[in-house]
């Protein structure tokens, strides 16, 4: 389990993660979405007592992260899959944390075999990776000790969707048997179908956060019918606010068993009534994105 | 839109249909995603063990290319060496003179070794992964020391061993009179001179947290006390306390003066034990990125 409580890091006038505050739950996975530079990798790596915070705090199954007695035993961090020494080995690198850990060194070929590293490609060197094997070597790295925590910064990336299905199947597996896992991404439709929670960061702040049922779930209804027109004003006799879309049909304020009475009522033949479309997060998304990419541009 | 992404990601770990993946150029992934085993046990509720930081600290200085070929380096500089002084003037060389061809060449290119345990945490961000496993970081910062020491303590007995084989060949082979005298301080002086500049190497390492800059201070430091020493009288005083060629050299004669220790725990505090303290600082406080 990951607590973070009003964490803040500043540099300079820069505040780069503002007063966050969520938890990862044993058991599930927890997505950690936001645009490239939102603060994420920031945060993660306060969690990891890699960054010291300006304020609040970031435990880990209950301890600051420097408190735990050989961390890699208990906590998988996967920070930076390019962050390896580029003239060692894959298998040297499994090693080195082996030895370090006190784990067997049988792991480390259960490890590469789990990630799908083929022995010549274990005794290659990590320059010669490409960035989808970088990542498997590092999520390698992560399981390595058999911790009971997950933090994983951008596995994904690099990935091919055959891999991140793969990773998804592996993570979804790992949660089921109670880890904890917290991936973050910049990739909305990754996070959805890998993570039960999200957490929605945007220049450091929380910006949404909630279980991914709920943040998808659409706002208000959208239905059609035989007299769209009649169907407005009954609703705006109700005072629920209706507007057309520009395909047809009415999107509304509020719940589809409502906007169903009130067509029985006014005896509208309905021909489409369902909830509306998940846009929410994904506008939400959008803007906060379109926003770093602004920045990007001006800067 | 449909409500379609949310239907994929409820199904549990493909175990039931395998998901057959695509041959690409890279190994293909296994087909099932497993899930990975537990290890026995409970798990550690102790810290990581000071002497397995040590043996893994020792291990990354030896198995990047870069390490390896540092030591066979220093090994090609003292067999050519070893090789002139036993053709030259028939071989006649005490073993103290054989001592100092092999001693010489480590004590130049091993601070490289203190210099790179270091640095390259930062410059190959090694250090994630490293300060990840162990948050502790100032025993990641006497793990290395000690690690780098041994290497220093290990070259140094080779390089008995081989002076050694080198005036016994000459001996037997070239039929030279033996010289086996050896000075307790000179020998103090040549261990030192090795130990001390993997010490400087290090702190060197750890204050400037970059290789190249590291790297050039300390070969440019002699040099430069030498260079300004001859144009500024001040510095020239300065040197005879702060320039460690110059405060080591009593030992190499086998005899030191009072005035002259002070002068050599001077320059020792000066640049190995201040770079290391204040090394060892910033090492625990920087942010690892």
């Amino acid at each position: 389990m990951i607590t973070v409580e009003r964490l803040t890091k500043r540099y300079g006038p820069f505040t780069a993660v503002d007063d966050v505050s969520f938890e990862a739950k044993a058991g599930l996975v927890t997505g950690f979405l936001g645009p490239n530079g939102a603060g994420k990798t920031t945060a993660m790596r306060i969690m990891s007592g890699l960054t010291p915070a300006t304020s609040g705090t970031a435990t880990v199954l209950g301890k600051p992260y420097a408190a735990l007695p050989n961390p890699g035993r208990h906590v998988g961090l996967l920070l930076d899959a390019s962050a390896q020494h580029a003239g060692r080995t894959g298998r040297e690198v499994l090693t080195l944390g082996a030895i370090l850990m006190g784990v067997g060194r049988q792991r480390v070929d259960e490890m590469i075999d789990l990630v799908g590293l083929t022995d010549k490609e274990a005794n290659r060197r990590v320059r010669n990776y490409s960035l989808g094997m970088r990542q498997r070597l590092g999520i390698a790295h992560a399981l390595l000790g058999d911790p009971e925590v997950l933090i994983l910064d951008e596995p994904a990336n690099g990935l091919d969707p055959a891999g991140i299905r793969w990773m998804r199947d592996l993570l979804r597996g790992y949660a089921n048997e109670g880890g904890t896992v917290l991936l973050s991404s910049h990739l909305l439709n990754e996070i959805e179908r890998v993570a039960d929670e999200i957490v929605v960061i945007g220049h450091g702040k929380i910006v949404a956060q909630g279980t991914k049922d709920e943040l998808l779930a659409g706002a208000g209804t959208f239905t059609r019918s035989t007299d769209d027109a009649a169907l407005m004003a009954a609703l705006a006799a109700e005072s629920i606010v209706a507007q057309r879309t520009a395909t047809g049909g009415l999107q509304v304020d509020a719940e589809p068993i409502a906007v169903g009475r009130i067509a029985v009522a006014h005896q509208i033949v309905l021909t489409e009534l369902r909830g509306g479309d998940s846009r929410g997060l994904e506008e939400m998304f959008l803007d906060l994105t379109a926003d770093a990419a602004r920045e990007e541009v001006a800067a | 839109m449909t409500t379609a992404p949310t239907t994929t990601s409820t199904t549990p770990a493909g175990a039931a249909t395998p998901v057959v993946l695509s041959k690409s150029a890279e190994s293909a992934l296994p087909t099932v995603a497993a899930v990975p085993s537990r290890i026995d046990g409970p798990r550690p509720t102790t810290g990581v063990p000071f002497a397995r930081l040590i043996h893994v600290e020792l291990r990354k200085m030896l198995d990047t290319r870069a390490g390896r070929w540092l030591l066979i380096g220093i090994g090609a500089v003292i067999a050519v060496a070893l090789t002139i002084m036993f053709f030259n003037e028939g071989g006649q060389h005490a073993f103290g003179e054989y001592l100092q061809a092999t001693t010489m060449p480590m004590a130049l290119i091993l601070p490289v070794v203190g210099i790179l345990a270091v640095t390259s945490e930062w410059s190959q961000r090694t250090g994630l992964v490293t300060f990840g496993l162990e948050p502790r970081r100032a025993r990641v910062g006497w793990a290395k020391t000690v690690a780098a020491l041994l290497v220093g303590v290990a070259a140094f007995a080779t390089s008995l061993v081989l002076a050694g084989i080198a005036h016994q060949g000459a001996v037997t082979f070239r039929g030279i009179t033996p010289d086996w005298t050896m000075d307790g301080l000179v020998l103090l002086g040549a261990g030192g001179y090795v130990l001390l500049g993997i010490a400087q190497g290090l702190g060197f390492g750890m204050l400037l947290k970059n290789t190249p800059a590291a790297i050039v201070l300390f070969y440019i430091l002699p040099t430069a006390w030498s260079i300004l020493g001859s144009m500024v009288s001040w510095l020239r005083d300065a040197a005879v306390w702060l320039d460690m060629n110059q405060t080591m050299q009593p030992l190499f004669e086998g005899s030191l003066t009072g005035e002259q220790w002070a002068h050599l725990g001077t320059s020792v505090a000066v640049w190995v034990i201040l770079p290391l303290t204040v090394g060892m600082w910033r090492l625990t406080r920087s942010e690892v990125k």
